[in-house]
Protein backbone atom coordinates (compact mmCIF):
# COMPACT_ATOMS: atom_id res chain seq x y z
CA UNK A 1 0.00 0.00 0.00
CA UNK A 2 1.20 3.34 -0.90
CA UNK A 3 1.47 5.54 2.53
CA UNK A 4 -0.82 8.97 2.78
CA UNK A 5 1.25 12.06 2.38
CA UNK A 6 0.35 14.88 5.08
CA UNK A 7 3.09 17.24 4.35
CA UNK A 8 4.97 18.29 1.74
CA UNK A 9 7.45 20.76 1.01
CA UNK A 10 8.88 21.68 -2.01
CA UNK A 11 11.79 24.11 -2.87
CA UNK A 12 11.70 26.08 0.53
CA UNK A 13 13.32 28.94 0.87
CA UNK A 14 13.57 31.28 3.91
CA UNK A 15 16.36 34.18 4.48
CA UNK A 16 17.49 36.46 6.98
CA UNK A 17 18.49 39.59 5.54
CA UNK A 18 21.65 38.21 3.38
CA UNK A 19 21.37 34.67 5.39
CA UNK A 20 19.99 31.74 3.43
CA UNK A 21 19.10 29.88 6.59
CA UNK A 22 16.31 27.08 4.47
CA UNK A 23 17.52 26.50 0.94
CA UNK A 24 15.22 24.87 -1.40
CA UNK A 25 14.24 22.41 0.86
CA UNK A 26 11.53 19.35 -0.22
CA UNK A 27 10.42 17.35 1.90
CA UNK A 28 7.59 14.33 2.71
CA UNK A 29 5.42 13.15 6.00
CA UNK A 30 3.20 10.14 5.28
CA UNK A 31 0.74 9.23 7.67
CA UNK A 32 1.31 7.64 10.50
CA UNK A 33 5.04 8.45 10.38
CA UNK A 34 7.84 10.20 12.23
CA UNK A 35 10.73 12.15 9.99
CA UNK A 36 13.64 12.98 11.71
CA UNK A 37 15.46 16.17 10.85
CA UNK A 38 18.47 16.42 12.50
CA UNK A 39 22.04 19.11 11.74
CA UNK A 40 24.09 20.73 13.97
CA UNK A 41 23.54 24.48 15.69
CA UNK A 42 22.32 26.61 13.04
CA UNK A 43 21.23 24.21 10.49
CA UNK A 44 18.25 25.74 10.05
CA UNK A 45 16.13 23.68 11.92
CA UNK A 46 13.78 25.93 13.94
CA UNK A 47 13.66 27.76 11.14
CA UNK A 48 12.23 24.98 8.81
CA UNK A 49 9.47 24.48 11.74
CA UNK A 50 8.66 28.15 11.87
CA UNK A 51 7.70 28.19 8.35
CA UNK A 52 5.68 25.23 8.45
CA UNK A 53 4.02 26.78 11.52
CA UNK A 54 3.18 30.29 9.88
CA UNK A 55 5.55 31.84 12.41
CA UNK A 56 7.87 32.83 9.54
CA UNK A 57 6.95 33.98 6.30
CA UNK A 58 8.80 31.42 3.55
CA UNK A 59 10.18 33.96 0.45
CA UNK A 60 9.23 30.78 -1.58
CA UNK A 61 8.60 27.21 -2.33
CA UNK A 62 5.11 25.34 -1.36
CA UNK A 63 3.97 23.57 1.20
CA UNK A 64 1.26 21.13 0.97
CA UNK A 65 -0.70 20.09 4.51
CA UNK A 66 -3.43 17.46 3.89
CA UNK A 67 -3.88 18.24 0.17
CA UNK A 68 -4.13 22.01 0.89
CA UNK A 69 -1.74 24.31 -0.49
CA UNK A 70 -1.11 27.02 2.21
CA UNK A 71 2.23 28.21 2.61
CA UNK A 72 2.14 31.36 4.40
CA UNK A 73 -0.85 31.23 5.98
CA UNK A 74 -1.09 32.42 9.65
CA UNK A 75 -0.40 30.41 12.60
CA UNK A 76 -3.80 29.75 14.10
CA UNK A 77 -5.36 28.94 10.32
CA UNK A 78 -2.54 26.33 10.17
CA UNK A 79 -3.33 25.10 13.60
CA UNK A 80 -6.92 24.16 12.13
CA UNK A 81 -5.63 22.62 9.46
CA UNK A 82 -4.36 20.24 12.04
CA UNK A 83 -0.95 20.67 12.69
CA UNK A 84 0.41 21.28 16.21
CA UNK A 85 3.74 22.41 17.47
CA UNK A 86 6.09 22.37 20.45
CA UNK A 87 8.88 25.18 21.33
CA UNK A 88 12.72 24.38 21.68
CA UNK A 89 12.46 27.01 24.19
CA UNK A 90 8.81 25.65 25.91
CA UNK A 91 6.35 28.67 25.46
CA UNK A 92 3.75 27.62 28.11
CA UNK A 93 1.27 30.29 29.67
CA UNK A 94 3.21 31.09 32.79
CA UNK A 95 0.24 32.79 34.72
CA UNK A 96 -2.59 30.54 34.18
CA UNK A 97 -2.96 26.64 36.21
CA UNK A 98 -1.57 23.88 34.09
CA UNK A 99 -4.96 22.81 33.31
CA UNK A 100 -5.87 25.47 31.86
CA UNK A 101 -2.85 25.85 30.04
CA UNK A 102 -3.68 22.00 28.68
CA UNK A 103 -7.35 23.35 27.40
CA UNK A 104 -6.07 26.28 25.30
CA UNK A 105 -5.90 24.47 22.19
CA UNK A 106 -9.15 23.14 22.60
CA UNK A 107 -11.06 26.18 23.42
CA UNK A 108 -12.84 26.34 20.05
CA UNK A 109 -13.81 22.63 20.42
CA UNK A 110 -17.45 22.06 20.68
CA UNK A 111 -17.26 19.97 23.45
CA UNK A 112 -19.18 20.86 26.99
CA UNK A 113 -16.69 21.62 29.74
CA UNK A 114 -16.76 18.87 31.87
CA UNK A 115 -15.17 16.96 29.09
CA UNK A 116 -12.94 19.55 28.14
CA UNK A 117 -11.78 19.49 31.78
CA UNK A 118 -11.64 15.77 32.09
CA UNK A 119 -9.72 15.17 28.71
CA UNK A 120 -7.21 18.27 30.05
CA UNK A 121 -6.35 16.07 33.48
CA UNK A 122 -5.82 12.43 31.93
CA UNK A 123 -3.04 14.72 29.50
CA UNK A 124 -1.59 15.90 32.28
CA UNK A 125 -1.92 12.67 33.94
CA UNK A 126 -0.23 11.16 30.82
CA UNK A 127 3.03 13.48 31.36
CA UNK A 128 2.96 12.92 34.85
CA UNK A 129 2.09 16.65 36.06
CA UNK A 130 -1.60 15.95 37.50
CA UNK A 131 -0.52 16.28 40.79
CA UNK A 132 0.87 20.08 39.72
CA UNK A 133 -2.40 20.61 37.69
CA UNK A 134 -3.12 23.37 39.96
CA UNK A 135 -0.01 25.67 40.09
CA UNK A 136 0.99 28.01 37.59
CA UNK A 137 2.81 27.04 34.79
CA UNK A 138 5.59 29.29 36.00
CA UNK A 139 6.41 27.36 38.57
CA UNK A 140 7.08 24.63 36.76
CA UNK A 141 10.89 23.13 36.29
CA UNK A 142 12.28 23.43 32.67
CA UNK A 143 12.23 19.81 31.97
CA UNK A 144 8.25 19.71 33.55
CA UNK A 145 7.90 22.76 30.92
CA UNK A 146 8.74 20.43 28.29
CA UNK A 147 6.31 17.98 29.63
CA UNK A 148 3.64 20.46 29.88
CA UNK A 149 4.15 21.24 26.01
CA UNK A 150 3.73 17.74 25.17
CA UNK A 151 0.40 17.64 27.83
CA UNK A 152 -0.95 20.62 25.61
CA UNK A 153 -0.62 19.23 22.52
CA UNK A 154 -1.93 15.65 23.50
CA UNK A 155 -5.30 17.85 24.49
CA UNK A 156 -4.50 19.43 20.96
CA UNK A 157 -5.09 16.34 19.05
CA UNK A 158 -3.67 17.46 15.71
CA UNK A 159 -2.73 15.17 12.32
CA UNK A 160 0.30 16.21 12.60
CA UNK A 161 2.92 17.10 15.19
CA UNK A 162 5.81 19.37 14.87
CA UNK A 163 8.66 18.81 18.12
CA UNK A 164 11.40 20.95 18.31
CA UNK A 165 13.70 19.10 21.13
CA UNK A 166 11.31 17.35 23.22
CA UNK A 167 13.89 15.71 24.99
CA UNK A 168 16.24 18.71 25.68
CA UNK A 169 16.33 19.14 29.54
CA UNK A 170 14.39 16.30 30.97
CA UNK A 171 15.53 13.44 32.66
CA UNK A 172 16.18 10.06 31.38
CA UNK A 173 13.56 8.15 33.14
CA UNK A 174 10.88 11.25 31.67
CA UNK A 175 12.37 10.89 28.11
CA UNK A 176 11.81 7.27 27.87
CA UNK A 177 7.91 7.90 28.70
CA UNK A 178 8.06 10.88 26.27
CA UNK A 179 8.92 8.60 23.60
CA UNK A 180 6.38 6.26 24.89
CA UNK A 181 3.47 8.76 24.25
CA UNK A 182 4.89 9.68 20.94
CA UNK A 183 5.08 6.00 19.42
CA UNK A 184 1.39 5.60 21.22
CA UNK A 185 0.33 8.51 19.73
CA UNK A 186 2.07 7.65 16.03
CA UNK A 187 0.23 3.88 16.55
CA UNK A 188 -3.03 6.27 16.94
CA UNK A 189 -2.66 7.69 13.12
CA UNK A 190 -0.45 10.99 13.85
CA UNK A 191 2.56 11.98 11.82
CA UNK A 192 5.46 13.64 13.39
CA UNK A 193 8.20 15.83 12.71
CA UNK A 194 10.57 15.45 15.17
CA UNK A 195 13.86 17.80 15.41
CA UNK A 196 16.60 16.60 18.33
CA UNK A 197 20.08 16.58 19.01
CA UNK A 198 19.46 13.20 20.80
CA UNK A 199 20.42 10.81 18.07
CA UNK A 200 19.88 7.89 20.06
CA UNK A 201 16.15 8.73 20.38
CA UNK A 202 16.03 9.98 16.92
CA UNK A 203 17.53 6.88 15.96
CA UNK A 204 15.05 4.79 17.73
CA UNK A 205 11.72 6.51 16.61
CA UNK A 206 12.04 7.73 13.43
CA UNK A 207 11.05 6.05 10.25
CA UNK A 208 12.75 8.38 7.70
CA UNK A 209 15.82 11.13 8.59
CA UNK A 210 16.30 14.16 7.17
CA UNK A 211 19.66 16.03 7.62
CA UNK A 212 19.68 19.39 6.91
CA UNK A 213 23.14 21.80 7.01
CA UNK A 214 23.56 25.57 6.44
CA UNK A 215 19.63 25.39 5.48
CA UNK A 216 20.11 22.53 3.08
CA UNK A 217 18.84 18.74 2.91
CA UNK A 218 22.60 17.03 2.46
CA UNK A 219 21.14 13.40 2.99
CA UNK A 220 18.07 11.94 3.39
CA UNK A 221 16.64 8.15 4.12
CA UNK A 222 16.41 4.98 7.02
CA UNK A 223 18.18 5.30 9.51
CA UNK A 224 20.70 2.94 8.94
CA UNK A 225 20.93 4.68 5.55
CA UNK A 226 21.47 8.13 7.25
CA UNK A 227 24.14 7.00 10.05
CA UNK A 228 26.37 5.50 7.44
CA UNK A 229 26.64 8.51 5.09
CA UNK A 230 29.95 9.65 4.66
CA UNK A 231 28.42 13.09 4.18
CA UNK A 232 26.27 13.11 7.21
CA UNK A 233 29.67 12.05 9.66
CA UNK A 234 31.48 14.82 7.37
CA UNK A 235 29.58 17.65 8.59
CA UNK A 236 28.90 16.38 12.27
CA UNK A 237 32.26 15.44 13.19
CA UNK A 238 33.67 16.87 10.45
CA UNK A 239 35.53 19.69 11.06
CA UNK A 240 35.06 19.70 14.61
CA UNK B 1 5.00 12.65 41.60
CA UNK B 2 1.87 10.92 40.80
CA UNK B 3 1.81 7.84 39.22
CA UNK B 4 -0.76 6.83 36.07
CA UNK B 5 -4.02 6.22 36.40
CA UNK B 6 -3.85 8.83 39.80
CA UNK B 7 -6.95 11.23 38.26
CA UNK B 8 -9.98 11.18 40.99
CA UNK B 9 -13.13 10.41 39.62
CA UNK B 10 -15.10 13.73 40.78
CA UNK B 11 -12.21 15.87 40.02
CA UNK B 12 -15.23 18.03 37.93
CA UNK B 13 -17.40 18.12 40.45
CA UNK B 14 -14.41 19.14 42.57
CA UNK B 15 -13.34 22.10 40.86
CA UNK B 16 -16.88 23.29 39.75
CA UNK B 17 -17.34 23.59 43.60
CA UNK B 18 -13.85 25.37 43.34
CA UNK B 19 -15.25 27.65 41.28
CA UNK B 20 -18.76 28.06 43.08
CA UNK B 21 -16.48 29.05 46.03
CA UNK B 22 -14.61 31.55 43.97
CA UNK B 23 -17.84 32.98 42.46
CA UNK B 24 -19.92 33.45 46.18
CA UNK B 25 -16.72 35.74 47.33
CA UNK B 26 -17.10 37.75 44.34
CA UNK B 27 -20.80 37.88 44.78
CA UNK B 28 -20.58 39.29 47.95
CA UNK B 29 -18.76 41.99 47.28
CA UNK B 30 -20.20 43.17 44.16
CA UNK B 31 -23.45 42.95 46.68
CA UNK B 32 -21.89 44.92 49.43
CA UNK B 33 -20.39 47.25 47.27
CA UNK B 34 -23.75 47.81 45.09
CA UNK B 35 -26.12 47.95 48.39
CA UNK B 36 -23.85 50.77 49.83
CA UNK B 37 -23.69 52.64 46.58
CA UNK B 38 -27.50 52.10 46.56
CA UNK B 39 -28.37 53.47 50.12
CA UNK B 40 -25.69 56.66 49.67
CA UNK B 41 -28.39 58.78 47.95
CA UNK B 42 -31.10 57.78 50.18
CA UNK B 43 -29.15 58.44 53.49
CA UNK B 44 -27.84 62.07 51.93
CA UNK B 45 -24.06 60.47 52.17
CA UNK B 46 -21.55 62.08 50.39
CA UNK B 47 -22.42 61.62 46.68
CA UNK B 48 -20.02 63.11 44.80
CA UNK B 49 -17.23 60.86 46.48
CA UNK B 50 -19.34 57.60 45.54
CA UNK B 51 -19.95 58.58 42.54
CA UNK B 52 -16.43 58.91 41.95
CA UNK B 53 -15.65 55.44 43.65
CA UNK B 54 -17.82 53.69 41.10
CA UNK B 55 -17.05 55.46 38.06
CA UNK B 56 -13.05 54.53 39.13
CA UNK B 57 -14.06 51.10 39.75
CA UNK B 58 -15.72 50.75 36.50
CA UNK B 59 -12.66 52.27 34.71
CA UNK B 60 -10.23 49.93 36.23
CA UNK B 61 -12.50 47.16 35.67
CA UNK B 62 -12.64 48.39 32.36
CA UNK B 63 -8.81 48.40 31.73
CA UNK B 64 -8.49 45.17 33.28
CA UNK B 65 -10.02 43.74 30.19
CA UNK B 66 -7.84 44.75 27.80
CA UNK B 67 -4.67 45.31 30.22
CA UNK B 68 -4.60 42.15 32.77
CA UNK B 69 -6.39 40.23 30.16
CA UNK B 70 -4.09 40.56 27.42
CA UNK B 71 -1.33 42.28 28.57
CA UNK B 72 -1.72 45.73 26.13
CA UNK B 73 -1.53 48.62 28.36
CA UNK B 74 -3.17 51.61 26.67
CA UNK B 75 -1.80 55.10 27.90
CA UNK B 76 -4.67 56.56 25.99
CA UNK B 77 -7.62 54.87 27.77
CA UNK B 78 -9.08 58.75 28.61
CA UNK B 79 -9.94 58.92 25.08
CA UNK B 80 -12.70 56.52 25.63
CA UNK B 81 -13.96 58.37 28.58
CA UNK B 82 -13.44 61.82 26.65
CA UNK B 83 -15.56 60.16 23.71
CA UNK B 84 -18.15 59.00 26.28
CA UNK B 85 -18.68 62.40 28.26
CA UNK B 86 -19.03 64.36 24.55
CA UNK B 87 -21.07 62.28 23.04
CA UNK B 88 -23.61 62.40 25.80
CA UNK B 89 -23.24 66.00 26.30
CA UNK B 90 -23.45 66.63 22.93
CA UNK B 91 -26.70 64.49 22.12
CA UNK B 92 -28.20 66.02 25.29
CA UNK B 93 -27.47 69.83 25.02
CA UNK B 94 -27.50 70.17 21.12
CA UNK B 95 -29.66 67.63 19.98
CA UNK B 96 -32.00 67.38 22.87
CA UNK B 97 -31.73 63.32 23.03
CA UNK B 98 -32.51 61.91 26.98
CA UNK B 99 -29.86 60.97 28.92
CA UNK B 100 -31.26 57.77 29.08
CA UNK B 101 -31.01 57.36 25.52
CA UNK B 102 -27.64 59.44 25.05
CA UNK B 103 -25.40 57.50 27.82
CA UNK B 104 -26.19 54.45 25.72
CA UNK B 105 -24.90 55.84 22.93
CA UNK B 106 -21.80 57.37 23.98
CA UNK B 107 -21.12 53.29 24.86
CA UNK B 108 -21.62 52.39 21.02
CA UNK B 109 -19.15 55.75 20.32
CA UNK B 110 -16.71 54.11 22.59
CA UNK B 111 -17.20 50.81 20.52
CA UNK B 112 -16.85 52.55 17.59
CA UNK B 113 -13.66 54.54 18.67
CA UNK B 114 -12.10 51.16 19.66
CA UNK B 115 -13.11 49.92 16.09
CA UNK B 116 -11.42 52.90 14.53
CA UNK B 117 -8.06 52.32 16.79
CA UNK B 118 -7.84 48.40 16.31
CA UNK B 119 -5.11 48.65 14.02
CA UNK B 120 -3.12 49.71 16.86
CA UNK B 121 -3.01 46.48 18.66
CA UNK B 122 -0.56 45.51 15.68
CA UNK B 123 1.72 47.21 17.33
CA UNK B 124 3.16 46.08 20.74
CA UNK B 125 4.43 46.73 24.35
CA UNK B 126 6.01 50.40 24.84
CA UNK B 127 4.91 51.09 20.94
CA UNK B 128 1.40 50.61 21.48
CA UNK B 129 0.96 52.57 24.81
CA UNK B 130 2.62 55.66 23.16
CA UNK B 131 0.29 55.35 19.94
CA UNK B 132 -2.60 55.32 22.34
CA UNK B 133 -1.21 58.25 24.63
CA UNK B 134 -0.67 60.29 21.11
CA UNK B 135 -4.50 59.40 19.61
CA UNK B 136 -6.10 60.64 23.10
CA UNK B 137 -4.14 63.97 22.76
CA UNK B 138 -5.75 63.72 18.73
CA UNK B 139 -8.99 63.55 20.27
CA UNK B 140 -8.85 65.75 22.95
CA UNK B 141 -7.53 68.40 20.36
CA UNK B 142 -10.26 67.57 17.62
CA UNK B 143 -12.85 68.37 20.38
CA UNK B 144 -11.71 71.69 21.01
CA UNK B 145 -11.03 72.44 17.44
CA UNK B 146 -14.91 71.25 16.41
CA UNK B 147 -17.45 74.33 15.63
CA UNK B 148 -18.10 75.31 18.98
CA UNK B 149 -22.10 75.55 18.49
CA UNK B 150 -21.73 71.67 18.11
CA UNK B 151 -18.51 70.96 21.26
CA UNK B 152 -18.69 74.44 22.76
CA UNK B 153 -14.72 74.87 21.87
CA UNK B 154 -12.19 74.86 24.47
CA UNK B 155 -14.58 75.94 26.81
CA UNK B 156 -16.78 73.13 26.28
CA UNK B 157 -20.48 72.45 27.47
CA UNK B 158 -22.60 73.36 30.35
CA UNK B 159 -25.60 71.03 30.68
CA UNK B 160 -26.92 73.52 33.46
CA UNK B 161 -29.99 72.39 34.98
CA UNK B 162 -31.39 69.89 32.20
CA UNK B 163 -29.33 66.73 33.95
CA UNK B 164 -30.58 65.52 37.29
CA UNK B 165 -27.76 64.88 39.79
CA UNK B 166 -29.18 61.80 41.44
CA UNK B 167 -30.38 59.91 38.15
CA UNK B 168 -26.38 60.48 37.00
CA UNK B 169 -25.58 58.59 39.62
CA UNK B 170 -28.17 55.82 39.50
CA UNK B 171 -26.79 55.02 35.77
CA UNK B 172 -23.39 54.77 37.36
CA UNK B 173 -24.54 52.42 39.30
CA UNK B 174 -26.27 50.56 36.49
CA UNK B 175 -22.89 50.81 34.81
CA UNK B 176 -20.61 49.32 37.20
CA UNK B 177 -22.69 46.80 37.70
CA UNK B 178 -22.66 45.54 34.24
CA UNK B 179 -19.02 45.95 34.21
CA UNK B 180 -18.69 44.03 37.32
CA UNK B 181 -20.88 41.25 35.93
CA UNK B 182 -19.10 41.14 32.39
CA UNK B 183 -15.78 41.00 34.46
CA UNK B 184 -16.86 37.59 36.34
CA UNK B 185 -18.61 36.40 32.91
CA UNK B 186 -14.88 36.91 31.52
CA UNK B 187 -13.26 35.28 34.50
CA UNK B 188 -14.79 32.14 33.47
CA UNK B 189 -15.49 32.16 30.69
CA UNK B 190 -13.61 30.43 27.42
CA UNK B 191 -12.74 34.13 25.67
CA UNK B 192 -10.80 34.88 28.97
CA UNK B 193 -8.58 31.91 29.18
CA UNK B 194 -8.16 32.23 25.76
CA UNK B 195 -7.06 36.29 26.43
CA UNK B 196 -4.79 35.02 29.51
CA UNK B 197 -3.02 32.86 26.85
CA UNK B 198 -2.16 35.85 24.64
CA UNK B 199 -1.45 37.21 27.67
CA UNK B 200 1.48 34.98 28.46
CA UNK B 201 2.49 34.09 25.01
CA UNK B 202 0.80 35.26 21.94
CA UNK B 203 2.56 33.43 19.63
CA UNK B 204 2.02 30.05 21.38
CA UNK B 205 -1.28 30.68 21.45
CA UNK B 206 -1.31 31.52 17.53
CA UNK B 207 0.03 28.26 16.92
CA UNK B 208 -2.73 26.67 19.11
CA UNK B 209 -5.33 27.60 17.25
CA UNK B 210 -6.40 31.15 18.63
CA UNK B 211 -7.67 33.63 16.09
CA UNK B 212 -5.23 36.28 18.26
CA UNK B 213 -6.21 39.21 16.41
CA UNK B 214 -9.56 38.54 16.39
CA UNK B 215 -10.31 37.66 20.47
CA UNK B 216 -7.77 40.46 21.30
CA UNK B 217 -10.32 42.79 19.27
CA UNK B 218 -12.88 41.42 21.77
CA UNK B 219 -11.32 42.45 24.82
CA UNK B 220 -10.37 45.94 23.58
CA UNK B 221 -13.80 46.62 22.57
CA UNK B 222 -15.19 45.84 25.96
CA UNK B 223 -12.45 47.56 27.71
CA UNK B 224 -13.90 50.89 25.90
CA UNK B 225 -17.24 50.26 26.02
CA UNK B 226 -17.57 50.85 29.91
CA UNK B 227 -14.47 54.32 29.83
CA UNK B 228 -17.06 55.18 27.04
CA UNK B 229 -20.56 54.43 28.99
CA UNK B 230 -18.56 56.19 32.14
CA UNK B 231 -18.07 59.03 30.89
CA UNK B 232 -21.38 59.20 29.85
CA UNK B 233 -22.46 58.97 33.64
CA UNK B 234 -19.70 61.62 34.58
CA UNK B 235 -21.48 64.11 31.85
CA UNK B 236 -24.85 63.94 33.34
CA UNK B 237 -23.86 63.83 36.86
CA UNK B 238 -21.69 66.74 36.39
CA UNK B 239 -23.60 68.68 33.99
CA UNK B 240 -20.28 70.66 32.23
CA UNK B 241 -17.41 69.35 30.58
CA UNK B 242 -14.47 70.66 28.76
CA UNK B 243 -11.54 69.18 26.34
CA UNK B 244 -8.90 69.33 29.24
CA UNK B 245 -10.55 67.59 31.51
CA UNK B 246 -12.65 65.09 29.97
CA UNK B 247 -9.07 63.72 28.20
CA UNK B 248 -6.93 64.29 30.91
CA UNK B 249 -4.19 61.77 31.08
CA UNK B 250 -4.33 61.92 34.66
CA UNK B 251 -7.41 59.85 34.19
CA UNK B 252 -5.68 57.01 32.33
CA UNK B 253 -2.63 57.21 34.92
CA UNK B 254 -5.62 56.72 37.81
CA UNK B 255 -6.82 54.46 36.59
CA UNK B 256 -3.93 51.88 36.10
CA UNK B 257 -2.45 52.89 39.28
CA UNK B 258 -5.93 51.96 40.79
CA UNK B 259 -6.55 48.46 38.59
CA UNK B 260 -2.51 47.64 38.81
CA UNK B 261 -2.52 48.08 42.83
CA UNK B 262 -5.22 45.94 43.23
CA UNK B 263 -3.83 43.47 40.64
CA UNK B 264 -4.47 43.31 36.91
CA UNK B 265 -5.74 39.61 35.19
CA UNK B 266 -7.48 39.14 38.64
CA UNK B 267 -11.35 40.23 38.53
CA UNK B 268 -11.38 41.07 42.34
CA UNK B 269 -7.69 43.25 41.88
CA UNK B 270 -8.82 45.98 40.08
CA UNK B 271 -12.21 46.65 42.83
CA UNK B 272 -9.85 45.96 45.75
CA UNK B 273 -7.38 47.88 44.48
CA UNK B 274 -9.66 50.96 43.44
CA UNK B 275 -12.05 51.24 46.41
CA UNK B 276 -8.69 51.12 48.85
CA UNK B 277 -6.91 54.09 47.12
CA UNK B 278 -9.90 55.98 46.86
CA UNK B 279 -10.81 55.66 50.25
CA UNK B 280 -6.84 56.41 51.24
CA UNK B 281 -7.10 59.25 48.75
CA UNK B 282 -9.81 60.75 50.79
CA UNK B 283 -8.69 60.21 53.82
CA UNK B 284 -5.39 61.13 53.78
CA UNK B 285 -6.82 64.51 51.70
CA UNK B 286 -8.51 65.25 54.85
CA UNK B 287 -6.14 64.89 56.96
CA UNK B 288 -2.98 66.23 55.54
CA UNK B 289 -4.48 68.16 52.67
CA UNK B 290 -0.54 69.56 51.86
CA UNK B 291 0.82 66.31 52.23
CA UNK B 292 -1.80 64.44 49.72
CA UNK B 293 -0.15 64.03 46.54
CA UNK B 294 3.12 62.98 48.33
CA UNK B 295 1.91 60.42 50.76
CA UNK B 296 -0.26 59.12 47.53
CA UNK B 297 2.81 58.70 45.51
CA UNK B 298 4.77 57.50 48.10
CA UNK B 299 2.11 54.44 48.90
CA UNK B 300 1.92 54.16 45.22
CA UNK B 301 5.61 53.66 44.38
CA UNK B 302 5.93 51.24 47.73
CA UNK B 303 3.30 49.08 46.57
CA UNK B 304 4.74 48.90 42.54
CA UNK B 305 7.51 48.24 44.04
CA UNK B 306 6.71 45.27 46.80
CA UNK B 307 3.71 43.88 44.88
CA UNK B 308 4.39 44.61 41.34
CA UNK B 309 1.79 42.16 40.55
CA UNK B 310 -0.61 44.30 42.97
CA UNK B 311 -2.06 43.40 46.30
CA UNK B 312 -4.32 40.63 45.46
CA UNK B 313 -2.06 39.57 42.58
CA UNK B 314 1.05 38.80 45.01
CA UNK B 315 -0.98 37.61 47.71
CA UNK B 316 -1.80 34.83 45.15
CA UNK B 317 1.33 34.57 43.98
CA UNK B 318 2.71 33.29 47.37
CA UNK B 319 0.19 32.23 49.06
CA UNK B 320 -1.28 29.22 46.14
CA UNK B 321 -4.11 27.56 48.72
CA UNK B 322 -5.89 31.28 48.51
CA UNK B 323 -6.15 31.10 44.40
CA UNK B 324 -9.15 28.78 45.34
CA UNK B 325 -10.96 31.52 46.82
CA UNK B 326 -10.16 34.27 44.13
CA UNK B 327 -11.02 35.39 40.94
N1 LIG C 1 14.72 35.51 13.71
C1 LIG C 1 15.92 35.40 13.13
N2 LIG C 1 16.56 36.49 12.65
C2 LIG C 1 17.77 36.37 12.06
N3 LIG C 1 18.41 35.21 11.90
C3 LIG C 1 17.82 34.10 12.35
C4 LIG C 1 16.56 34.12 12.99
N4 LIG C 1 16.21 32.86 13.34
C5 LIG C 1 17.23 32.08 12.95
N5 LIG C 1 18.21 32.80 12.34
C6 LIG C 1 19.44 32.28 11.76
O1 LIG C 1 19.09 31.21 10.92
C7 LIG C 1 20.02 30.14 11.06
C8 LIG C 1 19.29 28.88 11.41
O2 LIG C 1 18.75 29.00 12.73
P1 LIG C 1 17.82 27.90 13.37
O3 LIG C 1 17.29 28.43 14.64
O4 LIG C 1 16.85 27.45 12.37
O5 LIG C 1 18.86 26.74 13.67
P2 LIG C 1 18.63 25.31 14.33
O6 LIG C 1 18.97 24.30 13.30
O7 LIG C 1 17.28 25.24 14.92
O8 LIG C 1 19.75 25.31 15.45
P3 LIG C 1 19.74 24.72 16.93
O9 LIG C 1 20.12 23.29 16.82
O10 LIG C 1 20.80 25.49 17.60
O11 LIG C 1 18.40 24.94 17.49
C9 LIG C 1 21.03 30.57 12.11
O12 LIG C 1 22.18 31.00 11.44
C10 LIG C 1 20.37 31.73 12.80
O13 LIG C 1 21.32 32.68 13.18
MG1 LIG D 1 16.56 25.12 16.81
Amino acid sequence: MIPKIVLQLKGLNKSFGGLLAVKNVDMLVNESSISGLIGINGAGKTTLMNCISGIYRADSGSLDIMGVSCLNWSPHDIARLGVGRTFQIPRIFKRINLIDNVMVPALNDNTDNKTLYERATECLDKVKLYDLRHNNAEELSGGQQKLLELARIMMFNPRIILLDEPFAGVNPTLCRLMIERIKELKEQGKSFLLVSHDLTSIYQLSDHIYVLNQGQVISEGNVDYVRNDPEVIEAYLGNA
Amino acid sequence: MAKSGTIKPDDFSEEISAQRLKSSLWYTIITVLILSCFLVPLQDGNLSFMFSLMMWVTLATGINFIAGFTGYMPFGYVAFYGIGTYVTAILVKVLGVSEYLAVPAAGLSGILLALLFAPTLRLNGIFFAIVSLSLAVVCQRLMSLLPEEITGGSHGLNLGVATDRTHGYYAMLIIMFVALVSASWLGQSRLGKALKAIRDDPDAADAMGIHVSRVRLYAWIMSAFFAALAGGAQAWFTGALDPITAFDVLITAKTVIYAMAGGLGTIIGPVVGTVTLVWIDEIVWQQFPVLNNFLLGLIITLLILFMPRGVVGSLMQHFPHLRKYIM
